[in-house]
């Protein structure tokens, strides 16, 4: 069996706080850098960003993660993020709020409220959730704790995927964390939830059988039922029904998920192109969908362009109410997905990042602070040789985790 | 006084001085106690501006003040606008005051000042009220500091009289339907007893000549007054079509486009608290003097413009309080219904859109909708110097049979 070399994370964007991105330097960073906390050889297995600090967590000890095809036979890329360590790691904090904290399985970053998971003894109750004020540095008292039901198996379930289910989801996805209160909030255990994303305004959850639920406000079209009406209680896709899902995303205003055969489904709010569709802001700018000056991005034919041949305007979306297919540049499938506020970035199956959307902090990472209303790859791992494995996105910024290629062949399959 | 773009330092320095006099002078004062909505990672970084701006550092202020805006103006963006909470409004505001003042520290140039004004007036549509008003007072002083202001076409040109848009647009045959009735100057006790009260429309006559909009009211005058000054447009036949959409732009812009140009979207200045954002204009109005039978504040009483060229279309819909609309400029033909027809008027079933009709008044799908056939209705067409009242919860259609300047007052 291969062994999995170790990968490292990298950021770009919006750092005016000076969180982890690159070197530290300056407000923004235009291009991917290493992350400079906590530092090159750290075993990172979480990185949840918020608007003014990064909160990450590493392992104590290195372990190489379980790989395994999902039953049925179909080999998948190895998981996104490593899975988390079932002692717990070493939680670190960086930018506008700072300090760190040992013995955490997992943490999640927000304006108002960090929440951490903090493993509980092997034979003793259950992890403990805290809540913690982001200025508080870890110090002194959580502003309240939950002590969770210890699961029977964590992550080794038979048939479960290695990834550990994130916060805001709760283990056991019986409840979700939210930053604003009541924070604990409880899901009716039929919807069986894999994975609960937070927008700005929205929710969404996946669950075990891969359809997707979305609830919260529907003013921009974020829950994908194809009115602007909100909802209080989940709701199910019912235009991606028969279309099994893989992942989910949240942004803002938007919403992004994947398909088990690497399809990206988008809608919500598109005001500066963060649904891949042409939009007015841009066009009003001169930047809607050109070609280019520079690198030319071979397999654009098949990319939607503004202006027909017959010179009409193509309609600008500023609001998709249900779910509109993406295609990527050279028929390239999707494997995650992450959105920050108003920007949108995909891994690739063969390791590529694409990121579209609101550019202006730098965090779409094409060196420059333009926003796009189509996908571009981001050359920088292109050109390093890297393969991204995985991305997670902060309101305005973007860390993304990568490997170096392997010298040869496709990948192996593993046992 | 004009300024000459030529020596920027002489007229700069004036306008630095204007300004600094309308700013609390320490950085405390600059940022206020914000509540806890406000969260610290902005909040520091809003007071760090704050800071920059006292200590002479324009450019890092800029950077600051940039992505507090940034940052807020999602806030803003964050559920229904009557749940945003006030603090986010302030900052915004502060945001904004801040980076208007540093578009100007430098000797500037027409374009920077041009900038900072519409920084202003985006602190004023969007941001709640700060330092007394000072974005008002700021406006003001950025203004007077602008260039007279390019006029796009000869002065006198009549814009009534240009290509329509819609040529061959039907004037209604208004004779054929039911009129409402007008009174020349009734008096309070009998506006209550007969209209206020049992909720009937009735159009006033003579009760605005006094009025200085009646005269001085012009697009001359307008973008005089107004011209830099940015302002929410609809774009867009009405608001319940899928391609309508909002957007800002200046009043001059405003007029050499939709007004004066040929351009083939219908823009429309509408429901707009215009006289709020420039209280120069407001001079020019007052308050109809039946207000006062309402049970409401002078203060509380919503102002709104509506400014747009012919064939602007608001669609049968109804509003929860009581209505006085004053016909300035051009004429508009308007349909009324009595909230007792509801039903035959098919509101839309969406919360968003539920005083809204879904009925076309003039071009009625009378197979969807039979019922709106045999609705009655009063109608009119409104003309300058006169003034509709529209009971509260009254349905009303309204279209601009000439370029058109109204301004409502909502009261209860």
């Amino acid at each position: 069996m291969a062994e999995e070399r170790r990968g490292s994370w990298f950021g770009f964007g919006f750092c005016g706080f000076g969180q982890a991105l690159g070197s530290g330097r300056g407000r923004q960073v235009h291009s991917p850098e290493p992350l400079a906390t906590p530092g090159p050889g750290a075993d990172v297995c979480r990185v949840s960003a918020s608007w003014s600090y990064t909160a990450v967590v590493t392992r104590e000890r290195p372990s190489p993660p379980h790989f395994r095809p999902r039953p049925g036979g179909v080999v998948r890329p190895p998981p996104s993020q490593p899975s988390a360590p079932a002692g717990g790691g070493q939680l670190q904090l960086s930018g506008a709020a700072d300090g760190a904290a040992g013995g955490c399985r997992d943490a999640w970053a927000s304006e108002a409220l960090l929440v951490v998971l903090r493993a509980g003894p092997a034979d003793g109750p259950g992890p403990e959730l805290q809540a913690w004020a982001p200025g508080s540095a870890l110090r002194g008292e959580p502003l309240w704790t939950h002590t969770l039901v210890p699961e029977a198996g964590r992550e080794d379930a038979a048939g479960g995927e290695p990834q550990a289910r994130a916060l805001p989801l709760l283990p056991g996805a019986r409840a979700y964390v939210s930053p604003r209160p009541p924070f604990y909030r409880p899901l009716a255990p039929e919807l069986r939830a894999r994975r609960l994303e937070l927008g700005g305004e929205h929710a969404l959850l996946l669950d075990e059988a891969g359809q997707v639920f979305s609830w919260g406000q529907g003013r921009h079209g974020q829950l994908g039922h194809g009115t602007l009406e909100a909802a209080r209680e989940p709701r199910l896709l019912e235009a991606l029904q028969g279309l099994p899902m893989a992942e989910v995303a949240a942004g803002g205003w938007h919403s992004v998920c994947v398909s088990e055969t690497g399809d990206i489904y988008v809608w919500g709010w598109n005001e500066s192109g963060q649904l891949a569709l042409p939009t007015r802001s841009l066009a009003e700018d001169g930047k809607t969908v050109a070609r280019e000056a520079g690198r030319p991005n071979e397999g654009d034919s098949d990319m939607r362009t503004v202006g027909s041949e017959d010179g009409a305007p193509a309609p600008f979306i500023a609001i998709q109410p249900f779910p509109a297919l993406l295609d990527l540049p050279r028929g390239a499938e999707a494997a995650q997905a992450s959105c920050g506020s108003r920007h949108t970035a995909v891994v690739t199956r063969t390791g590529e990042l694409y990121t579209w959307g609101w550019g202006k902090y730098g965090q779409l990472g094409h060196q420059d602070t333009t926003s796009l209303d189509r996908p571009r790859r981001v050359e920088y791992f292109v050109d390093k040789r890297l393969q991204v494995r995985a991305v997670s996105c902060g309101l305005w910024n973007t860390y993304v985790y990568a490997v170096e290629k392997e010298e040869s062949g496709p990948p192996q399959p593993r046992a | 006084m004009a300024e000459d773009n030529h020596e920027p330092l002489a007229g700069a320095s004036a306008l630095r001085e204007a300004l600094w006099a309308l700013l609390p002078p320490t950085k405390e004062e600059l940022v206020p106690e914000l509540g806890e909505e406000v969260e610290a990672g902005v909040a520091r970084l809003l007071r760090e501006a704050a800071a920059l701006f006292c200590g002479g550092r324009r450019s890092a202020c800029l950077q600051a003040s940039e992505a507090v805006l940034d940052y807020s103006w999602e806030k803003l963006n964050t559920g229904p606008w009557r749940d945003v909470p006030k603090d986010w409004r302030r900052v915004y505001a502060l945001g904004c005051l801040l980076k208007a003042a540093c578009l100007c520290h430098e000797p500037g140039d027409a374009p920077a000042v041009a900038e900072a004004l519409r920084v202003c007036d985006m602190g004023l549509l969007m941001g709640a009220a700060i330092h007394g008003d000072v974005l008002l007072k700021v406006a003001a002083v950025l203004q007077a500091h602008l260039p007279a202001g390019k006029r796009p076409g000869p002065a006198q040109e009549q814009p009534s009289t240009k290509k329509a848009r819609n040529d061959g647009v039907s004037v209604p045959d208004v004779a054929s339907e039911r009129q409402v009735p007008r009174l020349r100057c009734p008096s309070l006790q009998h506006f209550r007893k007969q209209f206020l009260a049992p909720g009937r429309p009735v159009i006033l006559e003579g009760v605005v000549d006094q009025w200085p909009c009646m005269t001085k009211w012009s697009l001359e005058y307008l973008q005089e007054i107004a011209g830099c000054r940015t302002v929410p447009v609809e774009v867009g036949s009405r608001y319940t079509d899928e391609d309508w959409s909002q957007t800002l732009m200046t009043v001059n812009e405003f007029i050499s486009k939709h007004l004066r140009g040929e351009s083939s979207d219908v823009g429309y200045l509408a429901q707009h608290r215009l006289f709020d954002q420039i209280p120069e204009l407001k001079r020019d109005i007052s308050i109809p003097d039946y207000c006062c039978l309402g049970d409401g504040e002078e203060d509380e009483i919503t102002i709104n413009a509506w400014f747009g060229p012919r064939g602007t279309v608001s669609p049968l819909h109804q509003d929860p309080q009581q209505n006085f609309l004053v016909q300035v400029i051009g004429r508009k033909y308007i349909r009324l219904y009595s909230p007792q027809e509801s039903e035959a008027l098919y509101p839309h079933e969406t919360h968003l859109l539920h005083n809204t009709s879904q009925v076309d008044v003039e071009n009625p799908d009378l197979e969807r909708f039979p019922r709106f056939a045999e609705a009655p209705f009063l109608s009119c067409v409104l003309s300058p110097g006169e003034v509709l009242f529209i009971p509260v919860r009254y349905w009303h259609y309204v279209r601009a049979l000439d370029l058109s300047f109204s301004v409502s007052f909502w009261w209860s």
